[in-house]
């Protein structure tokens, strides 16, 4: 449940740390809150020196894992400890080379497969 | 990362019986550790099973022959002999040549998909095999093009041929991009620009896959 002014953790290496929430798109339905594999506008908080991506920078990011439970296809329930998205650009590309952490295999059936393929695990 | 529900969840549910472990496999070996799925199955799940079936056979068996606790433990040796195969089996990783059996189908598609994409020149080709490091596909072919035409071109025909040939209809990137993706399910298609390609350096990341040798000449020039 991401909505504006929630803070996230950035799950890759784009150089960005903390992104917060500022507007939700491609919410399917309920277009307040998003969830694993919905794009949102976001704002970076904080970011590692010396990278191309600065604090304050608006940027699109696609979320990864949820506090809120998810629940797939075949009844399996999944939650994180943390919320998480990666960044995109407007094409759908990532910013970074990696990504961290475990991922959910949903992300390939909402057309995000460039994500899966650089995640260490997939679930 | 909700790695407790889902292995407890795996573990729950391997057990009762030995066959069904497989559809559940996937899942819970990849939430436990990224290194090496096979072998956690292999040295993880027959524990608590056996254990599990440890615990059913002595509490039956003490009902019936109090006391004689050799012959329990013989009888329970025999019966972990004849039935624990099962277990420790159903999670192994088959031979290899029922493997290539399997993978035969999409070996051949994805060497097809690579000869078109070779026909329109596309540079530095790779077919690699990804089966053993990730579980939701099989085949990766990497190569680059060196201009949006072109990708355009080779992802075109591509599709063509997965629907004529092999019935196969591919989802992912329908525009010409840097990184052009096509998710044929069991074969996954990555088409870069050069720059992209040094970029996102997608060899290296899946560096133990097992390259396949492709029947023609790869590197264009």
């Amino acid at each position: 449940m991401i909505q504006p002014q929630t803070l996230l953790n950035v799950a890759d290496n784009s150089g960005a740390r903390k992104l917060m929430c500022i507007r939700v798109i491609g919410a399917a339905g309920n277009q307040r809150y998003a969830r694993i594999g919905d794009v949102i506008v976001a704002v970076i908080k904080d970011a590692v020196p010396q990278m191309p991506l600065e604090r304050s920078e608006v940027i699109r990011a696609v979320i990864v894992r949820t506090c809120k439970e998810f629940k797939c296809e075949d009844g399996i329930i999944i939650r994180y400890d943390d919320n998480a998205a990666v960044i995109i650009d407007q094409k759908g590309n990532p910013k970074g080379t990696r990504v961290f952490g475990a991922i959910a295999e949903e992300l390939r059936e909402l057309n995000f497969t460039k994500i899966v393929s650089l995640a260490p695990e997939v679930l | 990362m909700g790695g407790a529900a889902i292995s407890s969840h795996g573990l729950a549910c391997a057990p009762p019986a030995a066959v069904p472990l497989k559809p559940r496999a996937r899942r819970a070996s990849a939430a436990g550790h990224r290194s090496s799925p096979q072998l956690l199955l292999r040295s993880d799940l027959p524990a608590p099973a056996a254990l599990c079936r440890a615990r059913s056979q002595s509490s039956s068996l003490s009902n019936v022959n109090f006391g004689r606790g050799d012959d329990a433990d013989k009888l329970l040796e025999d019966l972990l002999k004849q039935h624990g195969e099962v277990v420790y089996s159903s999670g192994g990783s088959p031979s290899p040549a029922v493997e290539a059996d399997d993978d035969a189908e999409c070996l051949s598609f994805a060497v097809s998909l690579a000869k078109v994409a070779s026909e329109i020149k596309a540079a530095d080709i790779r077919v690699l095999c990804v089966k053993r490091l990730v579980y939701w596909t099989r085949f990766f072919i990497i190569l680059t093009a060196f201009s949006n035409a072109q990708i355009d071109a080779i992802s075109s025909k591509m599709r063509d041929i997965g629907e004529k040939q092999f019935s196969k209809v591919a989802s992912g990137d329908t525009k010409p991009n840097s990184w052009t993706l096509l998710d044929f399910g069991d074969v996954v298609v990555h088409i870069f620009l050069p720059q992209q390609r040094a970029f996102y350096n997608l060899e290296e990341f899946y560096g133990n896959a097992t390259p396949i040798e492709l029947p023609f000449d790869t590197q264009w020039q």
